[in-house]
């Protein structure tokens, strides 16, 4: 089943001097239970084209479809609300709340959806036992590595039960053995769980990780290559 | 959970949070207390003047006011004074002849208004007989042959009544009431002079004191060094009922002091029954009814009945006699809401700048909530939250500080001792009781409550307005 589908879609930034086409026409789509990777060097749009398909950015032109429904006719305030329901956001910096612990942090969207507390509790716990962090579920994140941040990010993304998780870049500020947890949590996630993964990396053993590769340039997808 | 993360927010930088909360502290502290000291000011000359110099009601013939007529008395007195009395709210009553006249001494003479009580009548009216100065005589208690007259101290000092001497014993006085011993030596010269007036005395002080330490002692040095002439005379002159200038010889029964110069100085009271038999005028004769009330606030309905009662005469109370007392009032309110204004609007911007800088900070932050769904409503009440917190905080602070601070203060006043004179050449106490009324400390709460949240509302659309995407892009 698909839960995700771009038309055409094209994003033009209009800056000062030159207008930037940061994604020229990209017509692909992605089933539940994917574990995709979208790369590409520097500058090559995958930021915008993931912002797109989260709902954070428009398409100057083409269309984005999530589980069917176009994007383009929600109202701002409806996606954010359908962001919330429907699609978890793992960042490379900044994902958690400073002043919360880990576990409020998991807890954060659930809250949001307004979801009863004892279903909160249960899921935030099972979470964070998912991505190895049951006995850190009190610490602030300033108390946490990096690596351990990121995985409270995807605990809290998976929390919520979007129907993908998008993560850009998520593995740019670790070193390589976080790299390498939090990329096995996230597989393993993947497997047992079907939970459909969508990241953006230019980091070769996080792509060596992925089963569908969708490489980009200037903009285009260059090449999409299914390793199953 | 909004409302939580927002207060942990808050204290998230604690140093700023910490300087923000301790301005507004400050700053509601000061405008509280500025305002108490005010409204202290004020209430005490309201107080004293009503107390001591007008009360609340006056009813005198319709032209008495305009120039003291000695012939514009008041008929059937008794059965006028009985009315008064059983009105509602009327809490004494008091009859006063009130003549024109010329105070002379050995050496001095001014003219004075020359005020016919009964004291112990008086007395329920007015707390006159509390001023009197101890150790200067009694408000009429003894018994003596002579006519007696109770005058004020800027008057007695006027007259030369009262006359300042440093003898061992001041000196002794003076340094167990803290006047260094290089100042005590420097007053040596002094000792055992007689100076006839404030002035004289003044003059030889700043011979022998260096201006630091007259700045500093003068005061307390003229207070212990005072002294007063027992058995004072004075001569009263002024007109009978013929119009023939009449007067007599008056001991001086005591000193008053309300603090109040130009009253004091002009103000001369004598027993009413000694004006009534100088003038001629007979033992009934009364030039006004003064009429105390239990309630001040109730002035305005007890005129009226007043002057329904009594449509041939004048009836005026205390603001209309005095309405520069009610100006003063009036202004002094206008002033406060001023000045709370001003700090109020000072407290704004702190919050505004404050929580700009923290919109500004968290601008990422702020992008990441709203991407993984928090909504604008949300975002605005949390934004909203940590600004009405911080002022929140900050203002029941200022309000329990202030509160704490008015109560000490209010219990011992502060005294202003170095510019007593300044303040009561204007009537003005120099030693000052702060007080607030409750509705000014509820008003100043809600005030605050208010302020926080408009100055948070500038800051809340700022945050409001970050793009997800853009948010997230900054670094
Ligand atoms: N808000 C913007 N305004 C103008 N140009 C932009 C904006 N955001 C991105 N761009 C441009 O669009 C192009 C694609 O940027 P994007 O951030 O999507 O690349 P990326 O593949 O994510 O790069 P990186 O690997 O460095 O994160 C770049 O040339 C960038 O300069
Ligand atoms: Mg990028």
């Amino acid at each position: 089943m698909k839960v995700l589908e771009l038309h055409n879609v094209h994003k033009i930034y209009n800056g000062s001097e030159v207008n930037v086409h940061a994604v020229n026409g990209i017509t692909i789509d992605f089933e539940e239970g994917e574990f995709s990777a979208i790369v590409g060097p520097s500058g090559s749009g995958k930021t915008t084209l993931l912002n797109m398909i989260g709902g954070l950015d428009s398409p100057t032109e083409g269309k984005i479809l999530v589980d069917n429904t176009d994007l383009s006719t929600l109202k701002t305030s409806d996606l954010i609300d359908f962001r919330m329901w429907n699609i978890g956001f793992v960042f490379q910096s900044y994902n958690l709340i400073p002043v919360l612990t880990a576990k409020e942090n998991v807890e954060f969207i659930m809250n949001l959806q307004k979801r009863p507390k004892k279903e909160r509790d249960q899921r935030t716990m099972e979470m964070l036992k998912a991505v190895g962090l049951g006995d850190r579920a009190n610490s602030r994140p300033a108390k946490l590595s990096g690596g351990q941040q990121q995985r409270v990010a995807v605990a809290r993304a998976l929390a919520s039960k979007p129907k993908f998780i998008l993560a850009d870049e998520p593995s740019a500020n670790l070193d390589s053995k976080s790299t390498e947890t939090l990329l096995d949590i996230m597989e393993e996630l993947n497997r047992e769980e079907k939970i459909t993964f969508i990241f953006s990396t230019h980091d070769n053993r996080v792509i060596k990780k992925a089963r569908r590769v969708v490489t980009i340039e200037d903009g285009k997808v260059i090449s999409d290559e299914n390793k199953q | 959970m909004i409302l939580r993360t927002a207060w942990k927010n808050v204290w998230r930088n604690k140093t700023r949070s910490m300087v923000v909360i301790a301005s507004v502290t400050i700053g509601i502290f000061a405008g509280i207390f500025a305002v108490g000291l005010m409204n202290g000011t004020m209430e005490q000359r309201v107080d004293a003047a009503i107390n001591k110099e007008i009360s609340h009601i006056q009813l005198n013939r319709e032209t008495f006011r305009d120039n003291d007529d000695l012939h514009l008395t008041l008929d059937s007195i008794r059965e006028r004074n009985r009315k008064i009395r059983n009105m509602a709210g009327v809490e004494a009553i008091t009859n006063r002849l009130v003549v024109n006249a010329i105070a002379n001494t050995a050496s001095k003479s001014t003219g004075i208004q020359l005020i016919g009580i009964n004291p112990d009548q008086d007395k329920k009216a007015f707390n006159l007989h509390e001023a009197v100065i101890p150790g200067t005589g009694s408000y009429f208690n003894r018994e003596s042959r002579h006519n007696l007259a109770l005058v004020g101290e800027d008057l007695a000092k006027e007259l030369n009544i009262i006359r300042y001497e440093l003898h061992n014993a001041t000196m002794d006085s003076l340094r167990s009431a803290g006047i260094p011993e290089n100042v005590l030596k420097k007053l040596n010269p002094m000792v055992d002079k007689r100076y006839a007036s404030q002035d004289l005395f003044v003059k030889d002080l700043k011979k022998h004191l260096t201006k630091k330490m007259l700045e500093a002692h003068g005061q307390k040095i003229m207070e212990h060094a005072w002294t007063f002439r027992e058995r004072s005379r004075l001569t009263l002159t002024f007109l009978d009922k013929d119009n023939v200038q009449t007067g007599g010889m008056f001991r001086i029964a005591g000193i008053y002091d309300i603090k109040n110069s130009m009253y004091e100085k002009s103000h001369v009271f004598v027993q009413k029954k000694d004006l009534q038999q100088l003038t001629g005028l007979g033992a009934q004769a009364t030039h006004k009814i003064i009429v105390r009330i239990a309630d001040r606030e109730q002035t305005k309905q007890i005129t009226e009945a007043l002057r329904d009662a009594f449509p041939a005469l004048q009836v005026q109370n205390w603001k209309e006699i005095s309405p520069d007392l009610a100006m003063m009032t009036s202004m002094i309110e206008k002033f406060n809401a001023v000045f709370m204004i001003i700090i109020l609007a000072a407290l704004s911007f702190g919050i505004v700048n404050t929580m700009l800088m923290v919109v500004l900070e968290r601008t990422k932050e702020l992008g990441m909530l709203t991407a993984i769904g928090m909504n604008k409503k949300k975002v605005f009440t949390m934004i909203m939250s940590e600004s009405v917190f911080l002022s929140l905080v900050g203002g029941v602070a200022g309000m329990i500080v202030s509160k704490i601070i008015l109560m000490l203060t209010n219990q011992n006043g502060i005294n202003f001792s170095s510019a007593a004179e300044g303040f009561e050449a204007m009537g003005f106490s120099a030693h000052i009781y702060p007080t607030i009324s409750n509705t000014f400390f509820i008003t100043v709460t809600a005030l605050i409550i208010i302020t926080g949240i408009l100055s948070s509302v500038y800051p809340a659309i700022k945050a409001l307005k970050l793009d997800p995407a853009d948010a997230l892009r900054t670094e």
